[in-house]
């Protein structure tokens, strides 16, 4: 079959790789229908995570189940299914628990041994071990592309905005406004916020944020303390998302973010340090929320319940849907920011 | 009139500084050199981030102005925020103290010190305030 594989930094292509086959009773082998180009695969493009040259890459996928383990329960041939970003076992105590991203035996499809080597979505087929966890039925009226991202980014929006405890008088900023910032103002939006800010210094983000309710803040233009603080009589944003994951996102989260705020840090860190002065943060009595990896497996039901009502519309932020053969192509776009959303079609 | 936080403006500042007998009381054991960053507001008027320095020593101001960014990040105290934000507190609308603790002025250094001399603060804010000063947004 055809897949999408890491050759060196700064190269993917697509080429021939063995079919996959159950391994295990709780495998499924899904029939890709469509998969996603994700801005964490653009970390292996850049060199950032390391992943060896050949292994298939991507982890955003729908498709249909072809075949399955002999425990893979719940799970049919024919069933149309969008796959968890993350792969969990469903059975440790943090599993039982719904904190599927702390799994003892967790792993990320296509990313390498960073990952737990297992394979990449962006290919023709994907196995996809422990299916009854990871995998969820697509409701019959939905249409793949609305269901994509209930399997990563959707579903990481709307944990970040359930975690900040968004209410309906919560005035909400979300920095950055990604593809993950465009989930995340729509579940803050879904879950009832007064209004929801979008902070970002590109006019496309921005204009994306703004078609799906976000107040747009070009951070490049206005100081986000100052519109935040207009916007609530000088208090600043009941709840703030860092949708970003940089020191510089986390400094505007916690600027625009009113005392007693929360703050849910959504972002992807590893290595960046910041010198924090407790005492204020104390006298703040700021409510810091690190989100992790998104516990897909225990948020994706919700998700899909908001995208298929309606308050969550992911098409806005697909720009691109190419074939899977110019993969090379739409990592290309993506990583200039040409692209918002590149979709891969088997 | 000087513009708000131009070389010409920190020079106003210090030489009131300088005159003012309440900071010489309430500053006279300071030893610290304090940078101030006012962070840019293109739609006030603020297209780039300023930064000053006061070279505060015993109660005195021996020198300083307008700075680089490089030279103001090696004081030994910096106090940033927004541009309207300063302006609030130049204007008298917020205690540069509290906004401190509140985290609306954001200090770099040992905040602690810096409320212990609470009285040279507010003299410090109470003498900016009488510097005729041009606000960028007023212009």
């Amino acid at each position: 079959m055809r897949a999408v594989v890491f050759d060196d930094i700064g190269r993917v292509s697509v080429t021939d790789v063995a079919d996959p086959v159950i391994e295990g009773p709780g495998d499924a082998i899904v029939r890709v229908t469509l998969s996603a180009v994700c801005g964490s695969d653009l970390h292996f493009l850049h060199g950032k995570t390391p992943i060896d040259p050949g292994a298939s890459i991507g982890h955003e996928a729908v498709g249909v189940v072809e075949s399955t383990g002999s425990a893979a329960a719940g799970v049919a041939r024919g069933d149309r299914v969008v796959v968890a970003f993350q792969i969990a076992c469903g059975r440790c105590w943090f599993c039982r628990r719904g904190e599927t991203q702390l799994c003892e035996d967790s792993g990320t499809l296509g990313a390498g041994a960073f990952g737990g080597s297992l394979p990449g979505a962006q290919a023709e087929r994907l196995r996809v071990p422990n299916a009854s966890v990871n995998l969820l039925r697509i409701p019959d009226d939905m249409d793949d592309e609305d269901a994509i991202f209930v399997g990563d980014i959707a579903t990481s929006g709307y944990y970040a905005a359930s975690l900040g405890e968004i209410g309906a008088r919560d005035v909400v900023a979300v920095v950055g406004a990604g593809p993950v910032g465009f989930f995340c103002v729509q579940a803050a939006r879904a879950l009832g916020a007064r209004r929801v800010f979008a902070l970002d210094r590109e006019p496309e983000r921005l204009s994306l944020a703004a078609r799906v309710g976000a107040d747009p803040v070009n951070v490049a233009e206005r100081h986000p303390v100052t519109v935040l603080a207009a916007a609530t009589d000088g208090r600043g944003a009941d709840v703030v998302i860092d949708a970003v994951g940089s020191v510089a996102a986390f400094d505007t989260a916690v600027a625009v973010v009113r005392r007693g705020g929360r703050v849910v840090i959504l972002g992807v860190y590893a290595s960046e340090t910041v010198e924090l002065q407790l005492g204020v943060y104390w006298a703040r009595a700021l409510d810091l929320r690190f989100a992790g990896i998104t516990p897909v497996h225990a948020w994706w039901g919700p998700t899909m319940d908001a995208v298929a009502g309606g308050l969550i519309d992911p098409r806005p932020l697909v720009s691109h849907r190419l074939p899977l053969e110019d993969a090379a192509r739409g990592y290309e776009l993506f990583a200039a920011r040409r692209a918002t959303k590149v979709l891969l079609i088997p | 009139m000087p513009r708000f936080a131009t070389d010409a403006w920190f020079q106003d500042l210090i030489a009131k500084i300088n005159a003012s007998s309440e900071y010489r009381d309430a500053a006279a054991a300071w030893e610290g050199d304090v940078a101030f960053l006012v962070e840019a507001e293109p739609d006030h008027g603020m297209p780039e981030d300023v930064w000053g320095v006061l070279d505060l020593w015993h109660g005195a101001c021996r020198g300083g102005g307008a700075v680089d960014a490089e030279t103001g990040r090696r004081a030994a105290y910096v106090i940033r925020a927004p541009y309207s934000r300063w302006k609030e507190v130049l204007l008298g609308d917020l205690d540069p103290t509290r906004a401190m603790m509140q985290g609306k002025l954001k200090v770099q250094g040992d905040l602690a010190t810096i409320v212990r001399y609470v009285r040279a603060a507010n003299e410090l804010v109470h003498l900016t305030g009488e510097v005729d000063t041009q606000y960028p947004d007023e212009a």
